[in-house]
Order: C-alpha cells, then structure tokens, then sequence
C-alpha cells in the first residue's frame, strides 16, 4: 500500500522537473534502491555483505559483453547477468556463509577486491582498466529506452518492485523464520529452522537484487569500468542501508534518498563530500542507531517518556 | 645459478612484505582481541603512518628512526583519542562499531587527499648500497626494515608478557569479563589495546614509506592483506597471524617471480577460500566464533 503510494508520487517525477540532472538523480536513486533492498534482505539474515557492488558489477559486466560480443538483445543479456550472478552467489554463499559475524564481512570485502583485480586481468573481455564503452540502451519488448524519462520509469517500476517484494516477504512465513535467524541464531537453529539455508536463501535473493540493478546500470551509463564496482561503492551501498536504518523496512528507501539527494545540498564542496559521509555516518550511529526511519518512533519514544516522569 | 638466485632474491622479498603483513595483522587481531572490533579504518593508519614518515623525514630533516619512534608514540596516542572520544559509545555492538571504523576510513582517507593531493609522493632510501652473499644481492634499506619490525616485535612481545598493562591486556583478550572482574580497569585496557593496533599499523606504513611510495591510496592493499592473514591464521590470534602473514608474503613473492601478480592475488583468494572449506578454524585451529 505504503509502497504503491511512494511509487505513485515519484511517478510525477517526470512532470515536475524538466531538468535532465535531477532526472539522472531520480533514476541512480531507484537502481540504487533495488540493490539496498537486496542488501536488506541479506542483513536481517543477520549477514553484512560488503562485495555487493560486485554482484552489479558482474552482472553489468556479463550483460555487456554479451551485448557487445554475442550481439544478444538486452532482455536476454540482462537475463545472462541476473543468471549468472545468482550462480555465483550461490555457489560463493555455499562456502562463505560457513562464517559469522565479522569474519563474513572480511571474507566478503576479500571478495569484492578480487572481483575488482579478476575484471582488471580479464581485459580481453573487459578492457582492463579503460573498461567497456558504447553499451547498448535498455529494450524491453520493443520499447526502447533511450531517453531520460522513459529509463525512469523502467527504473522506478524495478524499484517499487524490490520495495514490494521485500515487504511481501517479510508478512511471509519465509520471512519470519529470516527474522528469526537474524534476531537469534541459536534459537532458530534450536526450533527447526535451517540457519545456513535461509542465510544462503537471502545471499542468493539479495545478491540477484544487485545484479539486476548493475544490468540496468550498465546499459543505463553506457559505460563500466572497475571502479564503478570497487570496495567504495559496496561501503556505499552499505552506508545507504545503515543510514535508512538496517531493522526498518523502509530503512532502505530513506537512506538511498538521504545519501543520493545529499550532494545535492552540499555543492562547491565535492572534495570534503566523502568526509561528510563518513561524519553523517557516525553521527547517525550514535544517536540514532537504528538508522533516520527510526527519527519518528524516537521522538515519540522520547515525548512519552516525558509525560511519564511529568506525570 | 639463474633460478637459484631468482628463488633466494624472492625469498628474501617475500620475507619483507611478510614483516609488513605481520605488522598489519597484529595490529588489527590485537584491537579484535582487546575490543571485539573490526577496524576498516587499519589501512588508513598505516597511510597516515606513511605520511608522517613523510613529513618528519624530508620536512622536519628527521633521521628515518627517530622519525619510527615519534610516529609509534604518536600512534598510539591517535588511537587512545580515536578510541575514547569516537569508538567508546560502541563497546556493545560490534556490527556497529565496525560500520563506525568504515567512516572513520572515509574520513581519514579524504583528509589526507585534501592535505597531501593525490600524486604519490617519495621519500629518499633509509641506506644506499646492497650487501652480496655470494650471487644473491639485498639492498641494506629492506634488511633494516626487516631487522627494525623484528625489534619492535621483540619490544611489543615483552610488553604484553611482562609488564602490568600488558598483561591486563591479554587477560583482556582471553576473558574480557573475567578480567573486569579481576579489577582490570577498562578504560585503561581499550584506549590501550585499539592505541597499540593502530599504532602497529601506523608504524608499518612509516617504515615502507622509503620502500614503496605515499599517497592517499595505499592503505587498501595492506589491509586486504591483513584480513586475510587473519582469516587464515584466527582472529586475536598472534602465533597464527605469525605463521599467516610469513607464508603469504612469500607465497605472493614466490608467485609473482613466475607469475602476474594479479594471478597469484586470485590465486591466494582461492587458496583462503579452500582453507575456509577444508579447515574453517583457520591453519593453526583456533577456533573461529
């Protein structure tokens, strides 16, 4: 409902601005909204992933070079980048996933600089450090999506739909044993639920979200290199998830909007922006830990403790 | 002859960037043990270590040891004030406070590209000359990094065992609330165990400033090795980050004499990788929780 609704109003995007920038900022912000949910759904199976950026890239990358060398349509080399990022988080996911906590996180950050070093190596496919121009505009069934306005609208549906999937998920008896992992391992090992399975299920779900959202990416830039997908845009990524708030399910959508939309408020200043990042960040952290979606429970929090001890 | 001396020159590299990982490694497992934190912002410290090398040896004219000694003192006191006025609030949540490090990392990295920019810089050599056994020649400034990591090993070695703080430190990593309750004072005990990791980290960026050069970016590299160091050899674990960080640094020298070195980098995540399926408590088997 609340998803349709949001989903609606940012449908008159469009009409409101004619300016192609803001435009541009609209549409990073639903593709970047698609791999936070994913992110999202891996972190309340109690994992914090920090290769996600990965899985766009080797989506984006397979979806381009099937594009360029294959001459595949979009829809097909779209489907090949989702595919195959989905194997590899899985097969990924079988080993890593064995770690908890910290150690997952490490692993994970391992992965992403490898992914990063394989690309770079890989450059008779990839083009190495100059990575691949000239990728083809998203077509889906004819349409072509070639101007700003029309990319947004593909964007905005495959972010509306990450937001509904994941708040259909977790009303799902799936998505309560996803919470019982999270909240208390042990405790849902105890009561029958299978702890690496469900963790293995949202690595999986989670990272599938990010590829899609690198496909899109790509064919939306119409270039990728490396470094569009190196440990800075999973931290991104990460901040964005932390920032919305990591327990609220529309955590995610808050923190997208506040980090997509800060450089906006903070022009002129582009070289102190990550600095501002990383202060926001812990900022957030120690007064509001559950992320800016929590400001509201918060403050209500606050004005009934006040009429406790007033009254 | 040929490939005996390409075998003992990479040995002897290997040995190098060992130290270097060693260094890394026991800062970041000694901060985990003590706090149960992740620093992200390790690689950082070793960059701004790097950076005060640079500063105190060719701004101030300092000799390259005395400029060591100063950025060790200096680190620890970095540390202790990152600790107590940043991380403190975070003692309950690890997840947490491994985010904070991450910040902490953006921030680091950014002031240091505001002050320095972002062309590497260099600092002259710590000695000329090599020293030649037989075919196989060794630049006298790596045997001085080597021979100055081995004595600040030896020196953190006696602290830990012999000395109070020291030992209220590793009773801290061992039992953090036995040790509390044995009237270990943590707000001692953290500031000075996070103070001592960066502080290592500090002091190795300093000491392979004249090795390799300086800029904003170097941090990352060294820290993806101490992750993995600690990954293979157990977290707050020292003889395993001992026995880690030696292997690797040879394993990658050896490799990259016959190999890209991009290779040997996957080819030693494959290897971690294999490790984690085949003995998920790392080499040595202590255990991962």
């Amino acid at each position: 409902m609340a998803v349709a609704f949001a989903a609606a109003i940012a449908a008159l995007v469009p009409l409101l601005t004619s300016s192609e920038f803001h435009l541009h900022l609209a549409i990073v912000m639903c593709l970047n909204l698609l791999a936070v949910n994913g992110l999202f759904i891996i972190s309340r199976s109690g994992q914090l992933s920090l290769c996600h950026a990965a899985f766009m890239g080797l989506s984006a990358y397979v979806c381009a070079i099937a594009g360029k060398m294959l001459g595949l349509p979009f829809l097909a080399a779209c489907s090949l980048g989702v595919v195959s990022g989905v194997a590899l988080a899985f097969l990924l996911g079988k080993v890593v996933l064995r770690l908890k906590g910290v150690y997952f996180v490490l692993i994970t950050f391992v992965f992403g600089e490898i992914f990063r070093l394989l690309v770079l190596e890989a450059e008779h496919f990839t083009g190495g450090a100059s990575g691949i121009t000239g990728i083809q505009p998203a077509r889906i069934f004819g349409l072509l999506l070639d101007s700003k306005p029309a990319f947004f609208y593909a964007a905005l549906i495959l972010a509306a739909g990450s937001a509904s999937l994941a708040v259909w998920l977790f009303q799902t008896a799936t998505g309560q044993a996803i919470n019982s992992v999270g909240d208390n391992p042990d405790l849902a090992e105890a009561t029958g639920i299978s702890v690496r399975k469900v963790q293995l299920f949202c690595f999986t779900l989670g990272s599938s979200m990010a590829s899609l959202s690198g496909a899109f990416m790509a064919s939306y830039t119409g270039y990728i290199s490396p470094e569009s997908f190196n440990m800075n845009a999973s931290i991104l990524l990460l901040l964005m998830m932390v920032i919305g708030g990591r327990k609220s399910i529309i955590g995610p959508l808050v923190g997208t909007l506040f980090i997509t939309l800060l450089p906006e408020f903070l022009r002129g200043a582009v070289k102190t922006q990550n600095m501002f990042y990383g202060i926001v960040l812990i900022v957030i952290l120690r007064f509001l830990p559950d992320g800016l979606a929590s400001f509201r429970q918060r403050l209500r929090a606050q004005r009934d403790g006040n009429r406790k001890s007033h009254g | 002859m040929q490939i005996e001396y390409l075998l003992v020159q990479s040995l002897i590299n290997g040995l190098v960037v060992g130290m270097l990982y060693l260094l890394m490694a026991i800062g970041f497992t000694l901060a985990f043990g003590v706090m149960r934190i992740v620093n992200f912002a390790h690689g950082e410290c070793y960059m701004l270590g790097a950076f005060a090398a640079y500063v105190c040896v060719t701004r101030l004219g300092m000799p390259f040891l005395a400029a060591i000694v100063l950025i060790a003192f200096a680190g620890v006191a970095f540390g202790w004030l990152i600790e107590s006025a940043v991380l403190s609030p975070f003692r309950q949540d690890e997840l947490s406070a491994m985010i904070v490090t991450l910040g902490l990392a953006m921030i680091l990295q950014n002031l240091a590209l505001l002050i320095f920019g972002a062309e590497p810089l260099f600092i002259p050599a710590i000695a000329e000359g090599v020293i030649s056994v037989g075919s196989v020649v060794v630049p006298k400034a790596r045997l001085y990094v080597v021979a100055i990591s081995l004595v600040i090993l030896v020196l953190l070695y006696g602290f830990l065992r012999h000395t109070k703080h020291g030992r209220a430190l590793r009773a801290t990593v061992q039992d953090a609330e036995i040790a509390s309750a044995y009237g270990i004072n943590p707000r001692i005990v953290y500031p000075l165990g996070f103070g001592l990791g960066v502080a290592l980290a500090i002091v190795a960026g300093g000491l392979m400033a004249p090795i390799f050069s300086v800029s904003p970016f170097i941090g990352t590299g060294p820290m993806v090795k101490a992750f993995i160091v600690v990954i293979l050899g157990g977290l707050g674990s020292i003889p395993g980050a001992a026995v880690a960080s030696i292997s690797l640094g040879l394993a990658e020298s050896l490799g990259s004499t016959f190999f890209k070195t991009t290779s040997v980098d996957i080819g030693i995540f494959v290897a971690v990788m294999a490790v984690l399926v085949f003995r998920p408590d790392g080499l040595l088997g202590s255990a991962h929780k």
